[in-house]
């Protein structure tokens, strides 16, 4: 595992994107990223639902009840407009940002 | 599972009560209760799976310092209001007494020089920094 406070900077980013992909809920985005990373990543379940407090309340994100799992209702997550332009905005700095970087760490 | 709601409701005792956290608290142990479904599949005993679950959970602050900063902002403006309301009037009741009491020491021993003036101004400056705090200005 790789260490998570550089990613933690970049986490609201790759949060939305899954749920930009489709609507999600909370042990789906959580066992995505896992999978996607070989597990070389795995986000805390405390992190992940401060991201999504932090997103609702930007108004990045909204939620709404979907389907019945184990006798209780799911919490869906759904981006919004202005979350679909954030995020668009972010992919834009984050390629600038890792050009930058990139300057410095390729070569050696 | 019993302990799965167990444990979040102990991470969240210290939050005040509110719909947010209601729905937070049942979204993670709706979620939690979902992964120890799922470490059970992969051959875990229940306890094992639920142990797993909950530590690998995180710090609960995270969602704490979210939960609090919601509620934190919208109060702290009111209550520096409320707080240095009683101070400005105090203050305000208070200058007036003492230029009062100066304006009579003035015109009742000194009627023929005017210098009431000078401490009213000193006197001025406590009302009027009292004034300032209230609105909430550094």
């Amino acid at each position: 595992m790789i260490r998570s406070d550089i990613i933690r900077g970049h986490l609201d980013a790759i949060i939305l994107r899954l749920i930009y992909e489709q609507d999600r809920y909370g042990y789906e985005i959580s066992k995505e990223i896992s999978e996607r990373t070989d597990d070389r990543f795995q986000i805390k379940e405390a992190t992940l639902y401060a991201v999504f407090q932090r997103l609702e309340r930007k108004e990045l994100i909204e939620s709404y009840m979907g389907d019945v799992s184990h006798g209780s209702k799911r919490r869906y997550y759904k981006i919004t407009k202005l979350g679909r332009a954030y995020l668009k905005e972010t992919v834009e700095e984050w390629n600038e940002i890792k050009e930058i970087v990139n300057i410095f760490m390729e070569g050696l | 599972m019993k302990k799965i709601r167990t444990h979040v409701e102990e991470w969240f005792r210290d939050i005040p009560d509110s719909e947010q956290k209601q729905a937070i608290q049942e979204e993670i142990t709706q979620n939690l209760e979902e992964k120890v479904f799922d470490l059970m599949r992969t051959g875990k005993s229940e306890e094992d799976a639920t142990n797993k679950a909950i530590v690998e959970f995180g710090d609960i602050s995270d969602i704490k310092l979210e939960l609090g900063v919601n509620n934190g902002s919208g109060i702290s403006a009111k209550d520096v209001r409320k707080r240095f309301g009683l101070h400005l009037g105090f203050s305000i009741w208070g200058s007036c007494l003492i230029i009062a009491f100066f304006i009579f020491i003035n015109f009742y021993y000194s009627p023929d020089t005017i210098w009431f003036v000078y401490p009213t101004f000193a006197v001025l400056w406590w009302p009027l920094v009292m004034f300032y705090k209230w609105l909430g200005w550094k």
